[in-house]
Order: structure tokens, then C-alpha cells, then sequence
């Protein structure tokens, strides 16, 4: 027994029991008690059926789309920040987490856009919070925005400079996407076919990342501490060209071709770890280190760092942007909501099986030993060359990322052509929009302190969260039904993730003052090239304060409003 | 197998879906309506080419209006539907 408790197996098996009991338990008891749901009450979908956004789609595609949708860097490296505190306190948070707060986000926003003519979260907080709240939620989302893409570009970058083969490996897949974009809406070839090209487009990126490293090897040596300040450029460059693309020549065909590592990456890494004890791979790293690592203090920042494993506000943007205008009957929420939140659990907890495998020096600081953990966790039951696995996971991870990036680059160039009107409306042109909303993150990913940044996302991210739960709060009352099943998350997640924007933005505003008064830069938060120049590596760390107070500032304004939109709903229902 | 239906439809085809539908939502279904969004503003501009004269704004004749009116009809009502309702940013992120 003690040998089992000493591999991943029976903690993922506890999780999976965890997630069993969330859904078939909780859910269903919120599902009946709380919404009350009937299949003989017509949604949005049936009633406003317009064939384009609205219209009723099958719970099997729409949770495959909720989880595509929702699924992407955050519960693969989320893990690595916390496993700084021990690979407990980071299982018991994807578990509790999700199961008391993730679904419970994920399902909520789907049926409060059902309930309310699907309008999405916009509307809803104009509707139920006021106007003033709608405009603060777009500043919001402008400056999450740019985060997201600070932290996406950052790390696809560093993947391409430590792991030599893999920009080959991707830009594979970029050019087989392309045509089979082609193929698909433009000769509209057989669908079977195009899938097995898609398979063997992504063996053959596999293979190109294995044989083909030179070029890049040549690249990354010979700009040593710019290499990866190159790959940004070049990742710039591929971005771009993906948001001015129309959708279904790039974003579309890439999201497609991307499907199938990324189904195949989750299962094989979770079967890894429940035959973990029958191929004699253990747990490596301790069970808890301490409450104030190098990174923060356990709390809040361990609850921000795994992301979308645990909660995501993002999915609250999806689920009223799409699902819900989508969902067939009301009872279809809950396998399409919380079922794709808890299966994206499980990608946080494979993600985090591969860190448990590895000892302490072999994560170091190193974001990419996922790559590592996830290729010791394969190999052993499934054989294969490291390098073979090594490549297959590099890619995983580029292409997880780079799909939705590619997304987020093009929803700041649409949202910049909606807001900026009249004399600004040039930031809002097609070209503009897209370079600025490529520079800046590149800015701040060239600082990088992607560690600082990553608190930030998961802080703006788990925020929104929060706050989605208490929209969601006062609906409930409204309803005059008993709130607490998502007001105590929503006020649990307002408190943790605002304290992680205070801590973050304390870190650089004391970098800042350090070097103001001591000119110790060695304090601000940079890394090479730019922690070569001072001055610069100082402007930064302001601008990081200012995007950090904007964030809190921001954060306290939409709870002050949606406290007082929530004591005024309990007040007009008694 | 149409993958979109209607509830009645549904009950009829019990057990359709499954695996094949959870890999269509995954690899297609954001496709899909990426692809009718970017029909339906299309279709806008198409229907204010056609109908413009009759809502001020005259951009071909109307003798060629008047020929087309017959195709137009039917989609008057889901047209008016889609231009009357609500949008803000949070609609962007479907595409």
C-alpha cells in the first residue's frame, strides 16, 4: 500500500472519485433544487432559432466544444507555480477547487444566459448591475487581454528556444492546417480523409521535432540571451498573420489539426499515472515544502496559480457567448457546463501527475520540465524513445497555447474595432489594432518576469470569476432561491484573487522603491537581455505597478457594484 | 447524421452523438459557428444592398430590387431578429 501511495496513481484515482461525487452528486443536487430544471421549458436556442448564433446543438458537440474552448495553458503549467508549495496543497486545490467552485462557475453562467433571453455576461451586468459596471468589465477585460498574451507569448517562446525542433514541428502543423483549411471549406473534401491527414500531419511534426533540431540548435546558440527575444518576433510575426487571415484559412484548420495531440496528450499522460505503480514510476517531490516560498505565500497566491484547472473566468465568457445560446434543453447544462470543467480537471490533474514524477532539481525553475515529468509518466508504460516523447510534448504544450493565442490576438483586434470610435478609431483599424495588441504583450513578455505575470493572469482570471459567481448570486435571489451554493465561492474567490493582485503589485512596487533609493536592480523583477539595462528593466516594473493598482482598482470597483446590485436584490425579493 | 436537431428530432434518434459528437464539438462545432457568423454579416450587407431603397438608402435600383424581393422574403424575419438584438463585447469572443 505504501508503495501505491508513493506513485501518483491512487491520488489521481481519489481525484477522480472527487470529480465522480462533484457531478453526479452536487451538481445534480444544485441542478434540481436550485435552477429546477425542465427539458419542457423552451431555451434561447429553440425560441430566438435564428441558424446562426442561436440554434439547439446536440450536449455531445457542445460539451466537446465547452471543453476545447475552455482547455489551454492554464491547468498544464499552473502546476509548476505551485507545486513550489508541495504536490499536496496543489492536488487538494484542483480537486476542492473545481468541485466547489469550478463547475459550479462553468454550469451557473450557462443557465443564467438560458434563463435571460441568452444574453451574454455584458448584458447581464448591464441588466442586473448597472451601466457603469458594463464599461469598468470592458476596462477589465482590456487589461486581461493583454496579460493573457504577455504570459502566451512568453512561454511559446521559451518553448521554442529550449526545446530546438519544436518551431519546425509547429510550423508544420501551421502549414498542414492551412491546407487542410482548404481542403475542407474550399474543396470540401471527405471529412474522414482530412482527419487522417491531420493525424499524420501531426506524426510527421512529431518526427520533424525528433530529426530536424539543427537549424534551430544553430539559432539558439548563436543569439544566446536573445534567442528567445527572436522566437517573440517570429511568433509576432505568425500571430499577425492568424488574426488578419479570415478564420476558416488559419484559426479554424489549426484549432482542428490541434484536437488530436491535444485528446491524445490528456489520456496518455492520466493512464501514465494510474499505472504508475505497475511500471515503478514514484513521486519525487515532496508532499509540502512551506508556506512562503520564493514565489509568495501559500496564500492566496497558491490559489491563483493553477487557473483554469481549478476555475477560470474565462469560461464564465464562453459560457454566455456561445454554450448557453446553444443549449438544446436546460437539462443539457449540466453534462455540457460542469462536465467539461471537471474534464478539464483532469487535464490540471495529468498536468500535475507529470511534475509530482520529477525530484525537485529536475523542475528547478524550469517551466518546460513538464515535458520531462510528461515523458517519464509516457515512456514507461508505452515505451518509445525520450526524444520521441520529448518532441511529442513540446509540441503539445506549443500547440495547446499558440491556438488560443491566436484567438486572443483576434478577439483584441475585433474588440479594439468596437470601442475605439471617433478620433481614436484608428486604433481600431484592422492592422493597428492587431500590432498594438501584439507589441505591448511582447513588451511585457520581453521583461520576463513570467512568474510575476502568471499571478497577475491567474489573479485577473479567477477574478473575473468571482464575479461571474456573484452575477450569478444575485440572479439566484432574484429567483428567491438560497444563494450560498455561489455566493460563498464568489466572495472565496473575490477575497483570494484581489489579495494576489495586492501581493503581485506589492513585489514590483517594492522593486521599484529599492531601486529608487538604493539603485539595486537587481531587484526588479527582469530577466536577460532585458535585465541588462537597468533603466529599461525599471520602466517595466513601473508599468507592471500601474497594470497591477488598474487590475485591483478595477477588481474593487465591479465587486463595490455588484455587492450593492446583490443587498438590492435581497432587499426586493424579502 | 445531422448534428444539430431539434428536441423532437432527438428523442427519435436516441444514442446518436456519443464519441462522434464530442469530436465533432471539439474539432468543428467553433468552426461551424465562426463560419455562420461570418455568412450572417454577409447576408446583412446583402439584405441592405437589396432592401436599401426601401429603408433610405439606395444602392441599386429598384427594378433590380424588386426581382430580387422574391428571394429576400424569407429571410426577412430571422434578419430583423439578428439586427435587433443586443451585442456588446462579450458577444466578440464567439468570433
Amino acid at each position: 500500500m505504501a508503495d501505491i501511495l508513493n506513485t501518483p496513481s491512487l491520488w489521481v484515482l481519489g481525484a477522480l472519485v472527487a470529480y465522480g461525487i462533484a457531478y453526479f452528486v452536487y451538481s445534480k443536487w444544485v441542478d434540481e433544487k436550485i435552477w429546477e430544471v425542465s427539458p419542457d421549458r423552451p431555451t434561447p436556442a429553440h425560441m430566438y432559432m435564428d441558424g446562426v448564433e442561436f440554434f439547439p446543438v446536440s450536449r455531445s458537440v457542445l460539451y466537446g466544444f465547452q471543453f476545447k474552448s475552455v482547455a489551454a495553458l492554464g491547468p498544464i503549467l499552473g502546476p509548476f507555480v505551485a507545486i513550489s508549495y508541495g504536490w499536496l496543497p496543489a492536488l487538494l486545490w484542483i480537486i476542492f477547487g473545481n468541485m466547489f467552485i469550478g463547475w459550479v462557475q462553468d454550469y451557473s453562467t450557462i443557465m443564467i444566459t438560458v434563463r435571460n433571453e441568452g444574453r451574454s455576461m455584458g448584458p447581464l451586468v448591464y441588466q442586473y448591475v448597472g451601466e457603469k459596471p458594463r464599461s469598468i468589465l470592458l476596462g477589465y477585460l482590456l487589461f486581461y487581454l493583454l496579460i493573457i498574451s504577455a504570459v502566451f507569448i512568453y512561454l511559446i517562446s521559451l518553448f521554442w528556444a529550449v526545446f530546438p525542433g519544436t518551431f519546425l514541428a509547429t510550423l508544420t502543423i501551421i502549414v498542414f492546417s492551412v491546407i487542410i483549411g482548404h481542403l475542407l471549406y474550399r474543396l470540401q473534401a471527405n471529412i474522414y480523409a482530412v482527419t487522417l491527414l491531420a493525424i499524420l500531419a501531426v506524426i510527421l511534426a512529431v518526427v520533424i521535432g525528433v530529426k530536424v533540431q539543427g537549424p534551430e540548435k544553430a539559432i539558439n546558440e548563436r543569439l544566446g540571451d536573445n534567442a528567445q527575444a527572436f522566437w517573440m518576433v517570429v511568433l509576432a510575426v505568425i500571430l499577425f498573420i492568424a488574426s488578419i487571415a479570415p478564420m476558416p484559412t488559419f484559426i479554424t484548420p489549426m484549432n482542428f489539426v490541434s484536437t488530436f495531440p491535444a485528446l491524445a496528450g490528456v489520456a496518455i499522460l492520466i493512464i501514465g499515472a494510474l499505472v504508475s505503480p505497475a511500471v515503478g514510476v514514484t513521486l519525487k517531490q515532496p508532499t509540502y515544502t512551506e508556506f512562503w516560498p520564493k514565489i509568495g505565500p501559500l496564500f492566496p497566491v497558491l490559489f491563483v496559480s493553477i487557473a483554469c484547472g481549478a476555475i477560470s473566468g474565462w469560461h464564465s465568457l464562453v459560457s454566455t457567448s456561445t454554450t448557453g445560446k446553444q443549449l438544446d434543453v436546460e437539462t443539457d447544462a449540466r453534462p455540457v457546463g460542469a462536465g467539461a470543467m471537471l474534464t478539464e480537471g483532469m487535464l490540471a490533474l495529468s498536468a500535475l501527475a507529470a511534475y509530482m514524477v520529477l525530484s525537485p532539481e529536475e523542475v528547478g525553475a524550469k517551466i518546460s520540465s513538464f515535458v520531462l515529468g510528461a515523458t517519464r509518466l509516457s515512456s514507461s508504460y508505452l515505451g518509445g524513445t525520450a526524444a520521441m516523447w520529448k518532441a511529442f510534448f513540446a509540441l503539445f504544450l506549443v500547440i495547446y497555447a499558440i491556438t488560443v493565442q491566436t484567438l486572443v490576438t483576434r478577439y483584441w483586434r475585433v474588440f479594439s474595432g468596437e470601442i475605439f470610435t471617433g478620433g481614436l478609431s484608428f486604433l481600431g483599424d484592422k492592422y493597428v489594432a492587431t500590432f498594438t495588441g501584439l507589441v505591448i504583450p511582447v513588451l511585457f513578455a520581453l521583461s520576463g518576469s513570467w512568474w510575476n505575470l502568471w499571478i497577475y493572469f491567474g489573479g485577473s482570471n479567477q477574478l473575473l470569476a468571482g464575479l461571474a459567481l456573484m452575477l450569478v448570486a444575485i440572479i439566484i435571489v432574484r429567483m428567491k432561491k438560497p444563494p450560498t451554493y455561489a455566493l460563498a465561492p464568489a466572495v472565496f474567490m473575490t477575497i483570494v484573487t484581489i489579495s494576489a493582485l495586492i501581493w503581485e503589485t506589492y513585489v514590483y512596487a517594492h522593486g521599484v522603491w529599492v531601486y529608487l533609493t538604493t539603485g539595486d536592480a537587481s531587484v526588479l523583477q527582469a530577466k536577460p537581455p532585458l535585465s541588462e539595462h537597468p533603466t529599461a528593466a525599471f520602466a517595466m516594473n513601473v508599468v507592471f505597478v500601474i497594470v497591477g493598482i488598474a487590475l485591483v482598482v478595477l477588481g474593487l470597483m465591479m465587486t463595490y457594484y455588484l455587492v450593492t446590485a446583490l443587498s438590492k436584490a435581497r432587499q426586493e425579493s424579502g | 447524421m445531422p448534428l444539430f436537431r431539434r428536441k423532437e428530432e432527438k428523442e427519435e434518434k436516441k444514442g446518436e452523438g456519443g464519441l462522434k459528437g464530442i469530436l465533432y464539438g471539439m474539432a468543428v462545432h467553433g468552426s461551424v459557428t465562426a463560419f455562420l457568423r461570418t455568412r450572417m454579416y454577409m447576408e446583412h450587407l446583402f439584405m441592405l444592398m437589396t432592401l436599401g431603397d426601401m429603408l433610405g438608402f439606395p444602392i441599386i435600383p429598384p427594378y433590380y430590387s424588386l426581382k430580387l424581393l422574391p428571394y429576400v422574403v424569407p429571410n426577412i424575419k430571422s434578419w430583423k431578429m439578428r439586427m435587433f438584438r443586443e451585442r456588446d463585447f462579450t458577444d466578440l469572443i464567439s468570433g
